[in-house]
Order: structure tokens, then sequence, then C-alpha cells
């Protein structure tokens, strides 16, 4: 159990003379599962595929349970992949489809078979296996692909933006169905997505993306609490985190904010953090409001063109163009280099 | 009806009248005509005489009308099959983008850009026994006029088997329209599938036979019907130009020849008429086995 699920080291690759990974590294234990998260072209889908062995690597190794395959041919990796679309055979019935990569591998019939109508029990489609993709919903096509992927018990389990097809119920829950299943196989899987809270809920570890590096590889927890860098910060929470200079019209005071009242930082805090109705607070002026449900979002201009968000009960949110006093709890703000938007460690 | 109602009316009937003129002038007309010529007995000098389905019971008993029949039946089995097969395998091969692709696929089509009697007539150049290429390229390491194996080269505008081979060897190279619309529907199949493919380890064959086949599989079967019922023309211009419908007496005589021997150059235009019509239905039967297998395929693939 010593080797990791799987292992990235200075992974780079290239898609029309662009690079679009540069010197991933990037290991998952076994029976982990890592979400990728990252704007649209953050090089996502293309940790999938090259660990796949769809996109040759222009530099590293790819190590799939102890073993390097970077030379390898896709078919010889053990791993398999859920594509955003299913790729399922219309011409083929569940079964069939389920069963394809044991009958290209071989696998006698009836075995095949038997195999297929297990893994339909595993995830939840045994009653569709004689339907044609055709005949299915989008989540019913989802689980067809997802017994797939597994009835070959491969080493990795490859998700590209799964759950992207569904409509927000449906995606809700088969999130939760996602995980459960992954808890249950004890699988090694990388999920890709674009969607923080499918990573916040589904994964064991994030690794944030940005322009085909990685930006943060942590749990939940840690992105959400620890954020490496500003760009992470923002990426995940929505709306994203307030980014005020140091030396902006919010100053938090150096003995609780370590490094906050130093020249060259930002300070970093969400709109959670943020009341409008402190005694002594910065002046401030309400552009607009959204109101999402219990709760409402103000947008609020401090002096000198600095703009942040705060969330507030919708009971009590204020009307536009109202004058209020902007208070922040420093104790859950993040201090960040202004130049390199690391987080500052002091 | 309003005003506007009535003007848009009057130039939808102005727009449409030249298309309804020729239609009805240029096929329906003559459509109905040799429906009923085909009952008849008519030279273009007496006026048509009445003689029921005497037309038909002649046709059975006409040698040279059941040679042409079996003609047009084993071109149609033949030469189909291969050229789907032909335009399926250049799709195939020229469905990637890569250097000289282009001026493959160019080189595809153009043989059925060609006007038919030109083509016909550099076929008839091809193919001569003495100095056309093919038979020069057959010889070459042969002695005495012979092939490498010692065998005679084949006679095509002679022999009857090989005539009926260089009609259809002619007819596999203008299959432009059917190369051109697999090389469509091929680009147009999903990337994932295959890569879905490459990662569950099929390889060539598997692919083509488990991925490639089946989806194009709608494709090829409405190019099939398409093929089968251009077969009874496009065979006409190569046995009219470079055969004859020869070597005698009837060795490349398709049912298109016989109609058009018959009527143009017999005069026997009721007879002719009742030739079109078995030609017509035997392309209405062959229309509709076909559609009815492609329709139980095709229940599969509406996603």
């Amino acid at each position: 159990m010593s080797d990791p699920g799987l292992a990235l080291a200075g992974v780079s690759a290239a898609y029309r003379g662009a690079t679009v990974l540069h010197e991933v590294d990037l290991t998952v234990a076994r029976g982990e599962l890592l979400v990728v998260l990252g704007p649209s072209g953050a090089g996502k889908s293309t940790v999938l595929r090259v660990v796949a062995g769809l996109e040759p690597v222009t530099a590293g190794r790819v190590r799939i349970a102890g073993r390097d395959v970077t030379a390898e041919r896709p078919g010889r990796r053990n791993v398999s992949m859920v594509f955003q679309s299913y790729a399922l055979f219309p011409h083929l019935s569940v079964a069939e489809n389920i069963a394809f990569g044991l009958e290209v591998r071989d696998t006698p019939r009836a075995a095949a078979r038997e195999r297929a109508r297990a893994a339909a029990e595993t995830v939840g489609c045994a009653g569709l296996l004689d339907r044609r993709p055709a005949q299915l919903s989008g989540g019913e096509r989802q689980r067809v692909a997802l017994a797939r992927a597994l009835v070959r018990e491969p080493d990795v389990f490859l998700l590209d933006e799964p759950l992207s097809n569904l409509d927000q119920a449906l995606r809700v829950q088969m999130r939760a169905e996602l995980r459960a299943l992954h808890d249950r196989l004890g699988a090694t899987m990388v999920h890709v997505t674009h969607d923080q809270t499918e990573a916040l809920v589904l994964a064991d570890r994030i690794a944030v993306l940005r322009d085909g590096r990685i930006e943060q590889v942590g749990t939940p927890d840690e992105i959400w609490r620890t954020p490496a860098t500003t760009f992470v910060a923002r990426f995940v929470g929505s709306p994203a985190m307030n980014l005020l200079p140091a030396d902006g019209p919010l100053r938090p005071d150096g003995a609780v904010v370590p490094g906050a009242n130093q020249d060259g930082t930002q300070i970093g805090f969400r709109p959670e953090a943020v009341a409008l109705d402190a005694a002594e607070g910065a002046a401030a002026t309400v552009e607009r409001v959204e109101v999402v449900g219990e709760d409402a979002y103000a947008y609020l201009a401090l002096d000198g063109g600095h703009r942040i968000v705060a969330r507030v009960p919708a009971a009590r949110r204020p009307g536009r163009g109202a004058a209020v006093r902007v208070g922040v709890r420093w104790a859950d703000a993040h201090v960040f280099h202004a130049g390199s938007g690391r987080r500052y460690v002091p | 009806m309003t005003g506007t109602d009535r003007r848009s009316r009057r130039q939808l009937a102005l727009m449409l009248t030249p298309y309804l003129v020729g239609l009805v002038g240029l096929v329906l007309l003559p459509a109905a005509v040799t429906l009923v010529l085909a009952f008849t007995e008519y030279d273009l000098l007496r006026p048509p005489r009445w003689v029921g389905l005497g037309n038909f019971a002649a046709l059975l008993d006409d040698p040279v009308f059941r040679v042409s029949l079996t003609n047009s039946l084993v071109f149609a089995l033949v030469a189909v099959p291969l050229r789907m097969l032909f335009a399926l395998g250049l799709a195939l091969l020229l469905h990637r983008r890569a250097v000289g692709v282009g001026s493959a696929r160019t080189a595809a089509v153009l043989p059925t850009a060609v006007p038919e009697i030109a083509y016909g007539l550099l076929w008839l150049w091809l193919l001569n026994p003495l100095y056309g290429p093919v038979n020069q390229l057959l010889r070459t390491g042969g002695e005495n006029g012979l092939t490498a194996l010692g065998r005679t080269p084949p006679q095509w505008l002679t022999d009857p088997t090989d005539a009926r081979a260089a009609i259809i060897m002619m007819s596999l190279f203008t299959i432009g329209e059917t190369f051109v619309v697999l090389l469509a529907a091929r680009r147009a199949l999903p990337r994932d599938v295959y890569e879905m493919a490459a990662i569950e380890d099929a390889t060539g064959w598997d692919v083509f036979r488990r991925v490639t086949l089946p989806l194009m599989a709608p494709a090829l079967g409405l190019l099939a019907v398409r093929d089968a019922i251009q077969s009874l023309h496009f065979s006409f211009v190569p046995a009219f130009v470079v055969t004859d419908g020869g070597p005698p007496p009837y060795a490349t005589t398709y049912l298109s020849l016989f109609v058009y021997r018959t009527g143009f150059e017999y005069l026997r235009y009721g007879y002719a008429a009742a030739a079109t019509l078995v030609m017509i239905l035997l392309t209405v039967a062959a229309v509709l086995v076909q559609w009815r297998l492609i329709r139980r395929y095709r229940a599969f693939y509406r996603l």
C-alpha cells in the first residue's frame, strides 16, 4: 500500500504548440477522491487525458498504482473514464454498453453480461439493462456511464465533469450518490469540475488548477480556510472573497491580523465577515443588493473607489444608495503578498 | 382575404409556375403517357393500338429482356457493395487532417465531376487491348503480350465476363457523392466515443467493427438505397459508349440500354414503355426492402 493510486511528477503537456500543463506534481492516495477544480481552460480535462493516455506528455512521468505508464497506450493503463457526454453507443443496449470494455478484452459473453448486471446494480440501473440509450433520461445515462466505468474494476476512475449535463436537483442527488459510491468501492477517483460547491462537497482533497499550474492542493477545509493564493481565495466562494490593499480604506490592527499593516500586502475577507452597522466603521454606499432567499448580498462602494460585498440577512438588508458603516470581523481575514498573490505566512 | 394576402399568393403562384410547368410537362405527363403506352403497340407512324398486357407477356418471353434484367441485377449486386466499400474506405482514409489529404479528397471526387460521355471515352482508351494503359500495366514483367503470370491479359471489350467487369470497374471511380457524404458522416462522429474505445483497449479492426461501422450504418444504408436506384442509370453511358451493349450478343445490355434500343432504335415505344414500367417497379421493390431494413435499424439511433 506504499504506492499511491496515482502520481504525476513534473508533467507538462502541450496542445497545438501551446503548453497547457506546466510541470504538474500531483499525488492521489489509494481510495482517495481528488477533485480537480478550476475555471474553463485551466487544463483540468488535460490532467485527466494525460492520465488516461489520450494526450501525450511533453515532460514528466505518470504512475498508476506504482506502475510507470507514461509510455503505455490508453488501453493498457487500467483506468476508466466517464465522459461529460457519457459517450454511450446508441446502437447497443444498456447491458451491451456496460459490457463493451469486457467484450473488447475477450471476456466470455456470459461472464461479461453477469458482471455488467452486477455493475448496473451497484449504481442502481439494473432495471434498464435492455433499454437503449435513446430511451433513457440524463440521470439514467449518467448511471449507465458510471456502471461501464466500474465494471472493469480499474485502478483509477477518471470523471470528466460528469454532472455538468444534469439539471440542478439531479446534480445534487447524483453528487451524493457519487460520493456514496466512492465510499462503498474505496476506489481511487479523479473528478474534474468547475463547480466549487461540487468540489467542496465531494472531495477528500481538492487540487485547484489555474493556467495549467496547480495553485493549491488541500482538503476542502484547507482550501476554504487557508487559501494559498488570491486566485484560490477568490475562485472558491460565492460571491468571491473581498480583496483590499493593506493601505486601503479598511485597516485591521497588525496585532489581530499578522502582516496586515505591512507594505505590499492585500487583505482578504469573505462577505460573511462584513457587518454594515459598525459604530466606527468606514463609510460606504450601497450600490446594489441581491437577495437569495434568506441572504442578501450588498455590493458596497468604499472611499477611494474600492468595492466589497457583504452578506447580510435578507430581512435586514439596506436599500440601494443607503449610507452604511462597514466593520470587518478581522479574525477571519487572510493576508496575501500583493505581487505574487501568495498567502502571507508570518 | 386581405390585399396583401392575395398579392403574396399571386407572387407564390407566379414563382412556382416555371417549376410546375416543367414538372408537369417534362415529368408527370410523359410518365402518364408511358404508363398508357405500356399497354399499347406504338411505332410513331401508326396510332397506338391497345394490346392490354400483351407487352408484358412478350417481355416475359423475350430472351434479350431477360438477359438485360439479369445483367442489371448482377451489376447492382456486385457494383453497389463494391462502390460503397470503396467510398467508405476512402472516407475513412481521408477524414483526418494531414498533408495531401485535401488533394486526395479532390482526386476522389474528380471522376464524378467529369461529363459521363468524356469519362466513357477515356475508359475506351484505358481499356484498349493493345495500347491501353490498363493492359500495358498488366503486361509488365510478362513476355509475348502475356502477364507476368503467363496469362492472357483481360479482353475488356471483347470477352463477355471481362466486359462486365470493365463496366463495374468504371463505376467504382464515380463515387464522389457517396464519398463526400460518408466523409461528412465520419467527421460528425463524436470524438469521445473513440477515446472511450481507446481506454477500453479497442484497436484497429475492433474499433471499425464495434464503433465506426455501427455508428455510420444509418448513412451507409441510405446511400446504399440511393446507389441501388442509381445503378440502373449509371450503367447506361458506359454500356452505350464503351461496350455498345456487347460483346455480342448482349453481355453488357442493361435494362436502361434495352429500353433505349427498343424505343429509339427499333421504334417499339409501347414495348419500351412496358420495360420501363418493369424497371420502375423493380426499383420500388428494392427501395421498399432496403427501407424496411433501415427503419428497423434506425429506431436505435435517435438520441
